[in-house]
């Protein structure tokens, strides 16, 4: 009754002729391969359908056929199996071995002679060296035994290589056509990959091979290969003229740009020693409760709570100078980040161009590993606080510039058309307008430009920048464990402090 | 006819506007050979905006742009603020030639002639209802305490009284709308631009907004060029109705001219299935008195008497309650014309 | 015609808004006061005008307290302190002690020399009396040109107070007349946000007074008195507790890495061996083969362009002498990006999974981030010694947040429906992870891979301080000797390994996505 009232839908279905489509994927051996993928589509199980050509040609047929990945794959597998045999077949298995026992024999040849010498002149070291040389020549021997034992395994070499050449063939036969038939149901969606028998990557891959085999074999299976092969054979010439170059070019441009870089460093150290004197040269108590009232104020009174909890654990465990001076670094670096990348994003949220620009700029900026510009900007700008802190700008000014940028474009044309319409002059909008409505994104930006800096107060103090990242780098050239803990962890309170007051800010400004 | 000049506020001639990199080469193309929108876009890959369009509103007048999304309606409403710089044609506003003005000149004329309303509110969500409300006479530099007057004021208008206090995000969409209405009173412009101004609204709410802004514009008279593309909303608020589709007006008249006399085909199609009960009146359906033959048993004189300018609605209501044809009459009282029931039947269903 | 449908002009009709109820509820006291000052400022265009409010003059910075206006307070208070502390050293301070006492040092000095030279015209040598005499009278001028200065800083008191009290004056004109101002704009944001401060508070403005009398008097202490008490000018406890605790963290860190060494051990070694797979392909592979690897790969991945680029940044590294360098840099990266992969993404599904985990491994990975490199280079060091492996466990705790974030982000990402009609076909919790969620999260995670490496890369670098060797030594040694020739030389190959890897990574990304 209810197989009569519900008709199995999957009862009667015309079967999908696939093969001129295989027939199109596979170019070459065609009639094979609709056969072959039919019937995988069909049954979904790995029947045992051999590719003969994939068995034979391995690697090739890989390529041949497109199948890129599965190609490399193969051939690193191969070199290793190929190697093997290549070890065992001539290589010089024993070799290091021996050339330990020589090395040992001679020695122990040179301190007999020694021996021999203190003994006619009646030195009293003789004995001992004698002793000594006993001991080399004993293990000499066994060296040399090692190196005749490890020679006679190259057998088992042998057959380690032949077992995996073996069975990588065998499972490149197996799985070939599975494969393959993955690749035509990609093909199916994307026309653009690799389709049918190619000798123009059969080629490709031939030469690759024929380059790639004997170099490595040779490499590995020889016991001293050639040095050239080693290293690359380039004249060290090369490097040295090059570095006396940069270095004289270094020290024109520091001597010519004399007056810039001084100008940058009075600049900086001018905010540098104002903020200074608030933090570091008022009293303590006085910037401890100026602190903790503006955590109070600007966010709430659980970070007031949080930064005095803060300040005892700085005071107490007698970093607060250096704790200062470390707020003090991240607070000029911050100021400038925020004072040159807000107008910077500004730019960018306008002009198409000066951004597409600018992008690989930023995003190198954030990629380069900061040692990198640390040497420029010591040959510019030599050590101390003020390359510490252009070093940390570099580091932290993209967040700020890209979340501006951002937080710019994201406000609705809706509302800045509204404005226009309204008769307001570019500068109202975007102070009015723009600028209130991206506050998040920017708030976002400076909020991580904030904790970058704070990153790299340990760098700067590689540089010459003192405060706790002087602490935890000696703390590590002496490996003393727990003062440099201690620090470390002074940096984070203070990176936690000067983010929850920020925060605090915002999300009040939020709230309302 | 002279009067009638001076009393127009907007007026746009053969403004066209061509998007896409190549405009001005499309333009050219089109002044010179006609060229059609199709071709533009093959030849010079830019998009058809707005095609020769034409129009002028009077003082006064509620002036309706309607069209699907697409025809260009948006667009050109923009013209008229220039926040779209037109590819070629005139725009006058208040007899001032609009693209001839100076960014500062243009600017002055936006903040103190023109208020525009908007589909999304456009609301600046960091400010009070009031410096929203406020905002374009901040823009004037006016003082605080004329602004805080002002927007007061303003926003009694539209019978927010009390709200000046509250963030945007804390009204209902219907309230915002009626912020940004204010808003666009404050400056008291001599223009109103309305871009789709109840579309982003529920029905009900749509129709309240509606009322109430027909009862200010009655009080106001503020002339106003209204974008919808609800042809219902079109023919309730506006005094004459301009329909455009594919970036061409297509029709202007009168609500009742658009019903009864379709343009063409498109416009037909529009004003099919709207009931004509209260855009017809009886001055388009009856029959000249002169001309009128009595059937059997009926006897004018017996004939309920209505004005010839009572829509069929009420000629309606006249007639269920009789067995006789109504006899329309003129300002002074004279019998004019009769409406048979049939003809009213036949009016009921073809508008004319 | 044009008369009957004139525009009404509206503005002729609008009644005056009334604020005094309001800004009297907003002042508390002296409403009516308020009321009117607020009407001149309002009414003004500009919003400034001329209003002085005598109570902030008088009172400054414990005027804003009690009105809630802090950000004037601190503006009052720190202006008001400049100029206090000229007055301070004016009356009281010893301006020019410094200087005396030099001219002090001097004539002792001076007087010595003298005896000197008398003693050695005595012995009759009359050159070396000569000498000292003529130093002696260096030091006279020296000591007449301190007193000099001395007496110049001394007499600079009185002007100091002259320019202290016109100061105070003009700062208290200042106070009076933007109080107003700024109250009003307290006022208009009090109308929107009743939750800023309105009405005047004795107990805020009696913190204010507090903190005004201790800020004051301790700045005061501390800039005016030529010997200021260390208890202002330092922390009042030395090191004593940091050297205790810290030797203390000492003694459990050894006792840990004695007691677990064959766990750090073990570690160690699983480390290494991988990382000796990956050099032997790198480094032990010969060169011409890695490099023509390199460069096909990153042709089929990323296109001729950065194939070209690919195969100049491997000839500037070669011609320099840097290969065997650089494949031990990649050779590390790769071992710290593959572990962190293969760590990270399943932590990401664990995490996306169940948020009490993700609750509890967030601040970690805040942690891991947030706390400088160096840091965390300390513990490694305590328990896994130098070297290689502990250099790829630094990186890791570098390079696993992103991963791991990203992942997690990628697959709560996954709309919910589509989950949902996955397990309504009947899919396994595996399948709809492995059919639905990693697909969709793809773009998410392959973003946190290409991060997670470019981490490990700049952490890499810094491991070369543990002596993890590769290009990080180079710079770290020309760092050290000031060799900005060779440091920029090894960064720029540092830069183009990161720029390589970015740009294959990226280009195979893209691969990916336009596929999916």
């Amino acid at each position: 009754m209810a197989e009569n009232s519900q008709p199995d839908v999957t009862k009667d279905i015309p079967k999908i002729d696939l093969s001129d489509s295989i027939r199109e994927f596979s170019g070459q051996n065609s009639d094979y391969y609709v056969d072959t993928l039919s019937q995988i589509q069909a049954t979904g199980e790995n029947l045992n359908l051999w590719n003969k050509a994939a068995l034979l040609c391995g690697p090739a047929w890989c390529a041949a056929r497109g199948l890129w990945n599965l190609f490399w794959l193969f051939t690193i597998a191969e070199l290793v199996a190929l190697v093997q045999l290549g070890k065992g077949i001539w290589g010089d298995l024993g070799a290091s071995k021996m050339a330990e026992a020589e090395q040992l024999t001679k020695r122990a040849h040179d301190l007999r002679l020694e021996a021999g010498v203190a003994g006619v002149t009646g030195d009293e070291s003789a004995e001992s060296s004698a002793e000594i040389a006993m001991n080399l020549e004993k293990a000499a021997e066994l060296a040399i035994q090692q190196a005749q034992a490890a020679a006679s395994t190259w057998w088992l070499y042998l057959i380690a290589g032949i077992v995996l050449y073996v069975v990588l063939r065998y499972v490149l036969g197996k799985f070939a056509n599975r494969l393959y038939e993955l690749q035509y149901s990609a093909w199916r969606l994307n026309k653009k990959i690799a389709s049918g028998f190619s000798m123009q990557r059969l080629t490709i891959a031939l030469v690759i091979l024929v380059i790639l085999v004997p170099l490595t074999l040779y490499r590995f299976t020889v016991s001293s290969p050639v040095e050239w092969l080693v290293d690359v054979p380039v004249d060290n010439a090369y490097y040295t003229n090059s570095a006396n170059a940069l270095e004289g070019w270094f020290d024109r441009t520091a001597e010519a740009g004399k007056g810039v870089f001084d100008g940058i460093t009075a600049g900086a150290q001018s905010v540098l020693d104002a903020m200074e004197l608030l933090l570091v040269d008022a009293p303590w108590p006085v910037v401890a409760v100026f602190l903790v009232v503006i955590a109070w104020r600007v966010a709430s009174i659980r970070v007031a709570i949080f930064t005095a909890a803060s300040l005892c654990y700085i005071g107490f465990l007698g970093l607060w100078e250096a704790s200062m001076v470390s707020i003090v670094l991240v607070g000029a670096a911050a100021f400038f980040c925020i004072l040159i990348g807000i107008p910077l994003g500004i730019w960018f949220s306008r002009s198409e161009k000066a951004y597409a620009v600018a992008r690989p700029v930023l995003d190198l900026m954030q990629t380069i590993p900061p040692f990198v510009y640390l040497i420029p900007i010591i040959a510019f700008f030599g050590t101390g606080r003020v390359p510490g802190i252009l070093a940390t700008i570099i580091f932290a000014m993209p967040p700020v510039i890209r979340l501006t940028a951002l937080g710019l474009r994201q406000v609705p044309s809706t509302v800045v058309e509204a404005a226009v319409a309204f008769g307001a002059t570019k500068w109202r909008i975007l102070v009015g307008v723009e600028l209130p409505l991206a506050t998040p994104a920017i708030m976002t930006g400076v909020n991580q430009t904030i904790l970058m800096s704070l990153s790299m107060v340990v760098i700067a103090s590689l540089i010459g920048a003192k405060g706790l990242g002087q602490e935890v780098l000696t703390a590590l050239q002496y490996v003393a464990k727990g003062q440099g803990i201690l620090a470390g962890l002074a940096i984070l309170f203070c990176a936690m402090m000067l983010d929850r007051i920020v925060q605090g800010r915002f999300q009040r400004q939020e709230d309302q | 006819m002279n009067d009638n000049e001076k009393d127009i506020v907007i007026e746009l001639k053969n403004a066209w506007k061509i998007f896409g990199e190549r405009a001005s080469e499309a333009m050219a193309a089109v002044e010179s050979e006609g060229i059609g929108k199709a071709e533009v876009l093959e030849q010079y890959g830019a998009v058809v905006g707005i095609a020769d369009c034409s129009f002028s509103v009077r003082r006064g007048e509620i002036f309706c742009i309607m069209g699907l999304s697409g025809s260009g309606k948006s667009t050109l409403v923009r013209h008229v603020n220039r926040l779209i710089e037109p590819t070629s044609g005139e725009i006058y506003l208040l007899g001032e030639d609009v693209m001839k003005l100076s960014p500062t000149a243009l600017r002055e004329m936006r903040a103190k002639r023109i208020g525009m309303v908007f589909q999304h509110m456009a609301l600046l969500p960091h400010r009070s209802v009031r410096d929203n409300v406020a905002y374009p006479l901040e823009i004037r530099g006016e003082s605080k305490s004329r602004r805080w007057d002002v927007s007061q004021h303003s926003l009694s208008l539209v019978g927010l009284d009390g709200f000046e206090d509250r963030f945007p995000r804390e009204l209902s969409g219907g309230m915002q709308q009626r912020v940004g209405l204010a808003r666009a009173l404050a400056s008291d412009p001599d223009v109103l631009l309305m871009d789709e101004p109840f579309s982003a609204l529920d029905p009900l709410i749509r129709r309240q907004l509606q009322d109430q802004f027909m009862a200010l514009s009655d009080q106001l008279h503020k002339t106003t060029l209204f974008i919808t593309h609800d042809l219902d909303e079109a023919i309730r608020l506006g005094t004459r109705i301009a329909i455009m589709k594919d970036g061409r007006i297509v029709q202007i008249g009168t609500p009742e001219e658009i019903v009864t006399n379709p343009a063409d085909d498109y416009v037909r199609d529009f004003v099919q299935n709207i009931s004509k009960l209260k855009l017809v009146f009886a001055h388009t359906i009856q029959t000249p008195i002169s001309e009128y033959k009595p059937v059997d048993g009926e006897d004018l004189s017996q004939s309920p008497r209505v004005s010839q300018d009572v829509d069929l609605d009420y000629l309606i209501d006249v007639a269920t309650n009789t067995t006789q044809p109504t006899v329309t009459t003129d300002e002074s009282g004279n019998d004019v014309g009769v409406v048979s029931k049939d003809r009213l039947l036949q009016g009921i269903r073809d508008g004319k | 015609m044009a008369e009957s449908i004139g525009t009404v002009e509206i503005l002729d009709v609008i009644p005056e808004v009334d604020i005094s109820d309001s800004v009297k509820e907003f002042a508390g006291t002296n409403g009516n006061y308020y009321t009117r000052e607020f009407k001149k400022v309002q009414s003004s265009k500009s919003g400034y005008c001329w209003t002085f409010n005598i109570g902030s003059a008088v009172f400054g910075p414990l005027w804003a307290t009690a009105r809630g206006l802090w950000g004037l307070f601190w503006v009052f208070s720190l202006l008001e302190m400049v100029f206090l502390v000229m007055l301070g050293l004016g009356v009281w301070g010893e301006l020019g002690a410094d200087k005396f006492a030099r001219a002090e040092r001097m004539q002792t000095n001076y007087e010595k020399m003298m005896t000197r030279a008398e003693t050695a015209r005595e012995q009759g040598d009359e050159e070396g009396a000569a000498s000292f005499e003529k130093r002696a009278e260096n030091l006279a001028k020296a000591r007449d040109k301190a007193t000099a200065e001395g007496e110049i800083a001394a007499a600079g008191g009185t002007r100091l107070l002259v320019i202290a009290i016109i100061g105070l004056v003009l700062i208290k004109i200042f106070e009076g007349w933007i109080a107003n101002i700024a109250y009003e704009r307290q006022y208009s944001r009090w109308r929107g946000d009743r939750t800023v401060r309105s009405g005047l508070s004795w107990p805020i403005g009696l913190l204010g007074f507090v903190i005004i009398a201790f800020v004051y008097v301790v700045t005061l202490l501390r800039f005016t008195t030529a010997n200021p008490p260390d208890v202002i000018t330092e922390f009042p406890i030395g090191n004593t507790y940091y050297l205790a605790i810290a030797s203390w963290i000492d003694y459990w860190f050894d006792l840990a890495s004695q007691n677990f060494a064959f766990l750090f051990q073990g570690v160690s070694r699983g480390i290494r061996l991988i990382l000796d797979g990956v050099e032997t392909l790198l480094v032990g592979t010969p060169w011409p083969v890695v490099m023509a690897v390199i460069i096909i790969f990153a042709y089929r991945s990323a296109g001729p362009r950065v194939a070209v680029f690919t195969a100049a940044a491997l000839i500037y590294i070669a011609v320099l002498g840097y290969w065997q360098k650089s494949m031990a840099t990649v050779a590390l990266l790769g071992t710290a990006s593959f572990l962190c992969v293969a760590i990270g993404i399943p932590l990401g599904v664990w995490f996306a999974r169940s948020q009490r985990a993700f609750n509890m491994g967030r601040p970690v990975l805040d942690l891991m981030q947030t706390l400088p490199s160096f840091v965390y280079l300390i513990p490694i060091i305590a328990f896994f010694g130098t070297g290689k492996p502990p250099g790829i466990l630094a990186s890791m705790v570098f390079g696993l947040p992103p991963i791991i974030r990203l992942t997690t982000l990628g697959l709560r990402q996954v709309p919910k429906d589509v989950v949902e009609a996955a397990r309504a076909f009947g899919a396994t919790n595996a399948q709809i992870l492995r059919n639905v969620e990693i697909p969709l999260a793809t773009p998410s995670i392959m973003a946190g891979v290409n991060q997670t490496i470019l981490m490990c890369l700049s952490m890499v670098v810094i491991a070369a301080l543990i002596d993890a060797k590769g290009l990080g030594y180079d710079v770290l040694v020309a760092l050290q000797y000031a060799a900005k020739g060779q440091g920029i030389l090894a960064g720029v190959a540092i830069l183009f390994c990161a720029i390589v890897i970015d740009r294959v990574i990226q280009g195979k990304f893209k691969d990916t996505e336009k596929g999916g």
